[in-house]
């Protein structure tokens, strides 16, 4: 990863009518760099994604693709782009064949076919079958080879993993990463954090139009809470645990185990139980989802 | 451009075949037709003699139906902006806004086309296919003439098909830029459709209706030719709808530069239309 920046956003805002979808969106992405794009439905993923091609104009704000502004230069843009669109629809009468060939032929037929034939074969898709006849999951398939066979230097995928097997999706995540390694950066919008936390070196989390979090995930992680699950040898006073400052007892059972969620340093904690009966203690950090949904806990959304 | 041109042209191989073979089948038979008609001219005169002046106003006039050109321009050309108009009002309201709707257009403005390519590129594509329709049609017409009593010189032939290409461009223009300030394509084809009627009417009943004439005046199809086409096209009439045409297809393309590309509906907009559904307010207060 360099420091040249490939996408900048400031204050980006858009309105459709009175839903303001974007309230001030901040980003940056540099080359050689995946950024997971994380959000439920509804929360600006793909209204940020269709700003960067100008396919939607913003309303107010910044907005800088390879140092250029899309709305002014949005062919060398979308030139150097791959974009996997959230809800994607080809020609159904055409051939997967067929299909690449148009998008070829739109971006001036400078694709190496033996390429798109690499990338079919990878995600086992079959070029000759018609469009209308084939599943979500092998359309979404046409969507990605052509997102990547004229190897970009952004790619921009909304859920590219939307309607694949488990094996497919690890696929993709892998060519996600051969592209980083080419060079190509990176902006994935998705709700699934297993795969987020696989690829992306940072992740932005968008909530009513805003990021509200841009972090490494493993900052992230570490950031956050973590659990401490405690067995003792006899039964203790568990109260004495929930008054240590930035520890709150989760669950317990009979005073002879507690499970616990610790902010911040483990010290007091490790401290109190160094006076107590303990004969285990088992921590774990959260996962990257459970973060992500403490985000939108007292919104009560659903993610 | 070029790319969007080919690939539009070739979708449009359907409406192509379609109407071109039709209209090229209508015009077999009415040649056919023409030796049958021709040898009973003077009982069918007479029979026309009664018709009523509303009827001739819609279909032209029946004095001169035994000859070539009077048949024609009253079997076939006199009622063909109608049909006709059918496949432009279709094309134009969905040239860009059926791509829209179905999701297609976001992929492809993705891609390394300019908006003014792509717009470029369908128009080409809707006026070579509108040529082409022509084109059959004429064929349909010239060729049984060389087996049949029917006898019109071909560039004479093409006259007709002069002035209905304005009309479908006009409709065509009108329809797209209705599709870029209604929100549905369902809503532009509906309005265009209903500018076409309107016009057909409006100019057939201002022939009778001195009241009229005015409002006749911004009717495009006040400036169709059927049968007088033969005896000479009126350029500045064409070049009057061309030009009007163009200034709608600069507007559509001055709107479509500027707009959103929707999906799912976002930026739309509906009209409030009362609900003929029964019991939908009692369902809704419930």
């Amino acid at each position: 990863m360099s420091d040249e920046l490939v996408l900048s956003a400031q204050g980006l805002t858009k309105s459709y009518g009175r839903v303001q979808a974007l309230r001030g969106i901040d980003l940056e992405i540099r080359r050689g760099e995946v950024l997971g794009y994380l959000g439920p439905n509804g929360a600006g993923k793909t209204t940020t994604i269709r700003c960067l091609l100008d396919l939607i104009r913003p309303d107010g704000g910044t907005l800088r693709v390879f140092g250029m502004n899309p709305q002014e230069r949005s062919v060398e843009v979308r030139a150097r782009s791959g974009y996997l669109p959230g809800e994607l629809q080809i020609d159904p009468n055409r051939t997967a064949r067929e299909a690449l060939r148009y998008f070829n032929a739109l971006r001036g037929n400078n694709v190496d076919w033996a390429y798109v034939n690499e990338l079919s074969e990878r995600l086992q898709l079959d070029l000759k079958t018609t469009i209308k006849n084939m599943s979500h999951g092998n359309k979404q398939k046409i969507g990605i080879v052509q997102a990547l066979m004229h190897k970009p230097d952004l790619l921009l995928l909304d859920e590219p993993t939307l309607g694949l097997d488990p094996l497919m999706q690890r696929e993709v995540l892998r060519l996600i990463g051969d592209a980083k390694a080419e060079g190509a950066s990176v902006f994935f919008s998705s709700h699934i954090m297993s795969e987020v936390e696989a690829v992306a070196d940072r992740v932005a989390i968008i909530r009513k139009g805003v990021v509200v979090e841009e972090a490494e995930p493993t900052s992230l992680i570490n950031r956050a809470f973590r659990r401490a699950s405690v067995r003792f040898k006899q039964a203790v006073d568990i109260e004495q645990l929930d008054k240590i400052p930035g520890v709150h007892v989760l669950s317990r059972n009979d005073g002879t185990s507690v499970l616990l969620q610790v902010e911040g340093e483990m010290e007091n904690l490790l401290k109190a139980l160094a006076a107590l009966p303990v004969i285990d203690l088992e921590t774990e950090r959260p996962s990257l989802e459970e973060i992500f949904l403490a985000y939108y806990e007292d919104e009560g959304q659903e993610v | 451009m070029i790319t969007v041109f080919r690939y539009t042209l070739r979708r449009y191989r359907g409406q192509i075949i379609g109407w071109g073979i039709g209209l090229a089948l209508l015009g077999l038979l009415l040649v056919s037709m023409f030796d049958t008609i021709g040898s009973q001219t003077d009982a069918l005169n007479e029979y026309l003699s009664v018709f009523p002046e509303e009827f001739t106003a819609f279909f032209g006039d029946f004095t001169d139906f035994g000859t070539p050109e009077g048949f024609v321009g009253v079997e076939f050309f006199s009622y063909m902006p109608i049909i006709i108009g059918i496949f432009a009002v279709m094309i134009g309201s969905g040239m860009l806004v059926s791509d829209e709707e179905n999701g297609t257009l976001d992929l492809i403005l993705s891609y390394p086309v300019s908006r003014t390519a792509l717009y470029t590129g369908r128009m080409l594509a809707f006026i070579v296919a509108s040529v082409m329709i022509l084109g059959l049609a004429w064929v349909g017409l010239a060729v049984p003439m060389s087996w049949s009593s029917m006898t019109i010189d071909l560039d004479v032939l093409a006259l007709p098909f002069v002035s209905l290409l304005a009309q479908i461009m006009i409709f065509g223009a009108i329809s797209l830029l209705f599709s870029m300030l209604l929100p549905s394509r369902g809503m532009a084809a509906m309005a265009g459709g209903l500018l076409l009627v309107a016009s057909f009417f409006i100019t057939g009943l201002a022939k009778i209706n001195d009241t009229l004439e005015t409002v006749a005046k911004i009717s495009p199809l006040n400036y169709y030719q059927a049968r007088e086409a033969f005896d000479g096209l009126n350029g500045t009439w064409i070049a009057g709808i061309l030009g009007v045409s163009l200034v709608f297809v600069i507007l559509a393309w001055m709107l479509f530069r500027q707009r959103d590309i929707r999906v799912g509906g976002e930026g739309g907009w509906r009209l409030s239309l009362p609900s003929l559904r029964r019991g939908a307010k009692i369902k809704e207060s419930a």
